[in-house]
């Protein structure tokens, strides 16, 4: 099995592990850090799948947010069943994100970053200003049915695991290998009649969708949301699982959100220093580990006998 | 074997700054021929070719591609009704393997996957390819980067497919391979084609009709002989005085 292989596999056994926690853990505690886990794990498999195109959406924090106001309000005020919210709470940034990226996917680069990362800061600024959802102080009672609530974590780990199928799924096949490709030379691909935008903002809706159903996730799961869990900060956390977890990997998105996640739990005794934390993983993996954990497990491989996956020309014997 | 026109440029113009880069351009490319495109450095060759495919949108003129006016389109559009270029830098996938170069060349034009499949496999046998498909194209060496982005372009089947300097970098053999690449695209699957290139001894001996550019300007069109003995030709690349 190639080391591509393997890597896919960690990732999945990662969930499993995840889901049988669930199911069978009776302490609050790792109920809850389960459920963290899963919801960071899905922020950063959306802000990944954006990257495929080579653009790194700060809005992933902006749609994450629209998913959880949506949810709450539905659920809170209009008493919506649970999994209804749900799904609103995904297609309301998704076509939120149709519209955000027909205009801004024109750009990219540091500009597109830079678009998406005010976008986040407006709709929080606006959300703050908002009076009817709770301004500065945001929304409370926003509670999943009451049946559900013993199953809550293994719900989402669920969710978590289905919506990032999905993502697997597209990214295998030629939807992925053309987003790749976009990543790669956006003028090569766009002179055989793809249309690029096109496929940018389809890539963008998909990535929002799951991004919404994980703040729709996450305002249930906190009961409160307030402006402040909207701020681009998130799309920075969920950048840090990918980069230490490892970019060109699927997996790594996984592994990067659980790591950082349960290393959070110590960490966060630090209270406000704990950005600082973030920040300075980023650095040192970008500085020691290129493509981060998964990278490093690959070069373990190799010392170890295995073949690198698309091996240079030499490497395989000359051409 | 020359048929109708399948592309015609007409008045043709875009300017960058104070400069014109093409400047009232008008030529035909007939069906099934292979026109050659040469002129000095800064003549307008690589504008020309970014005004036809949609890269520019022309200031004037007007573009007709196989009966239908193709000016200011898109280039995905213009790569959908079959006229495809290739770029003379950055012309490939380079974290992609072969195998998906080609694939995302075939991607639009092929739907279903089978076919795809045999698309894929057809095209990289054409370039000579077919051993490398799972190599990243960064690891090739030079010689197979420029035929893969061939592949990549020819992987649509395109009416009129335009070549930018395919043949920079290559040595004498792969110059030859090329080339050889190049006729039978056309002899054997009927697809018209516009080449540019530096190297006017291989255009001259692969092309039935040439059109020189000069200063955004056409300055002579003709058969290779023709253009060949075109005294302007002739001063305009060697710097001749009266120019």
């Amino acid at each position: 099995m190639s080391n591509a292989k393997w890597a896919d596999v960690i990732g999945w056994a990662l969930l499993a592990v995840l889901l049988v926690l669930a199911l069978t853990s009776g302490d609050t505690y790792t109920l809850k850090v389960v459920l963290w886990i899963s919801l960071n794990i899905l922020a950063a498999a959306a802000l990944r799948f954006v990257m495929l195109t080579g653009e790194l959406n700060i809005a992933t924090a902006a749609f994450w947010g629209v998913g959880a106001y949506v949810a709450a309000i539905l659920t809170a005020w209009y008493k919506l069943p649970f999994f209804l919210s749900l799904l609103i709470g995904g297609l309301a940034p998704m076509l939120l994100s149709v519209l955000f990226g027909y205009v801004t996917l024109r750009t990219k680069g540091p500009y597109f970053m830079l678009i998406s990362f005010a976008f986040t800061e407006v709709l929080r600024l606006i959300y703050t200003q908002t009076e009817s959802i709770g301004g500065n102080s945001g929304m409370i009672g926003i509670y999943p049915p009451r049946w559900l609530d013993p199953y809550y974590s293994a719900i989402v780990v669920a969710i978590v695991a289905a919506l990032l199928a999905v993502f697997f799924w597209l990214e295998r096949g030629a939807f992925g290998k053309l987003l790749k490709a976009i990543q790669n030379n956006d003028a090569v691909t766009e002179s055989v009649g793809i249309d690029v935008l096109k496929m940018k903002v389809i890539c963008l809706a998909v990535a929002s969708f799951a991004a919404g159903v994980g703040g729709a996730l996450f305002a249930h799961a906190n009961r409160v949301i307030s402006p402040g869990d909207f701020s681009f900060l998130v799309a920075v956390y969920a950048l840090a699982y990918v980069k230490i977890g490892g970019e060109t990997q699927f997996s790594g998105a996984i592994i990067g959100a659980v790591l950082l996640t349960l290393l959070n739990q110590y960490v966060i005794a630090f209270g406000h220093y704990e950005h600082l934390f973030f920040g300075g993983a980023i650095v040192v993996a970008m500085l020691v580990l290129p493509n981060g954990l998964m990278g490093l497990f690959e070069r373990v491989a190799i010392a170890f006998g295995g073949t690198r996956e698309n091996a240079a020309p030499a490497a395989r014997g000359g051409h | 074997m020359a048929g109708g026109t399948l592309l015609e440029a007409s008045g043709i113009s875009r300017s960058f700054g104070g400069l014109k880069a093409v400047s009232n351009l008008s030529f035909a490319v007939r069906e099934n021929e292979i026109l050659g495109l040469i002129g000095p450095n800064g003549a307008g060759k690589s504008t020309t070719f970014n005004l036809i495919s949609g890269y520019y949108r022309p200031h004037a003129g007007k573009l007709t591609f196989a009966g239908r006016d193709i000016t200011g389109f898109k280039p995905s559009k213009v790569g959908r009704l079959g006229l495809v270029r290739t770029f003379q830098h950055h012309s490939l996938l380079a974290d992609l393997s072969v195998y998906e170069n080609i694939l995302t060349g075939a991607y639009m034009f092929v739907r279903d996957a089978a076919e795809r499949e045999q698309r894929i496999r057809e095209t990289a046998g054409l370039v000579g390819l077919t051993s490398h498909m799972d190599e990243l194209a960064k690891n090739l060496p030079h010689g197979h980067q420029r035929l893969l982005s061939i592949a990549i372009a020819f992987a649509s089947r395109p009416k009129l497919l335009c070549l930018d300097e395919p043949l920079t970098g290559l040595n004498g053999a792969e110059i030859n391979h090329a080339l050889d690449v190049i006729r039978r695209i056309r002899d054997d699957f009927g697809t018209t084609i516009l080449l540019v290139d530096h190297n006017i001894r291989a255009v001259m001996r692969t092309c039935g009709r040439i059109v020189v550019l000069n200063f955004g300007e056409k300055l002579a069109e003709g058969s290779p002989e023709d253009v060949s003995r075109n005294p302007e030709v002739i001063r305009a690349y060697l710097g001749g005085g009266t120019a």
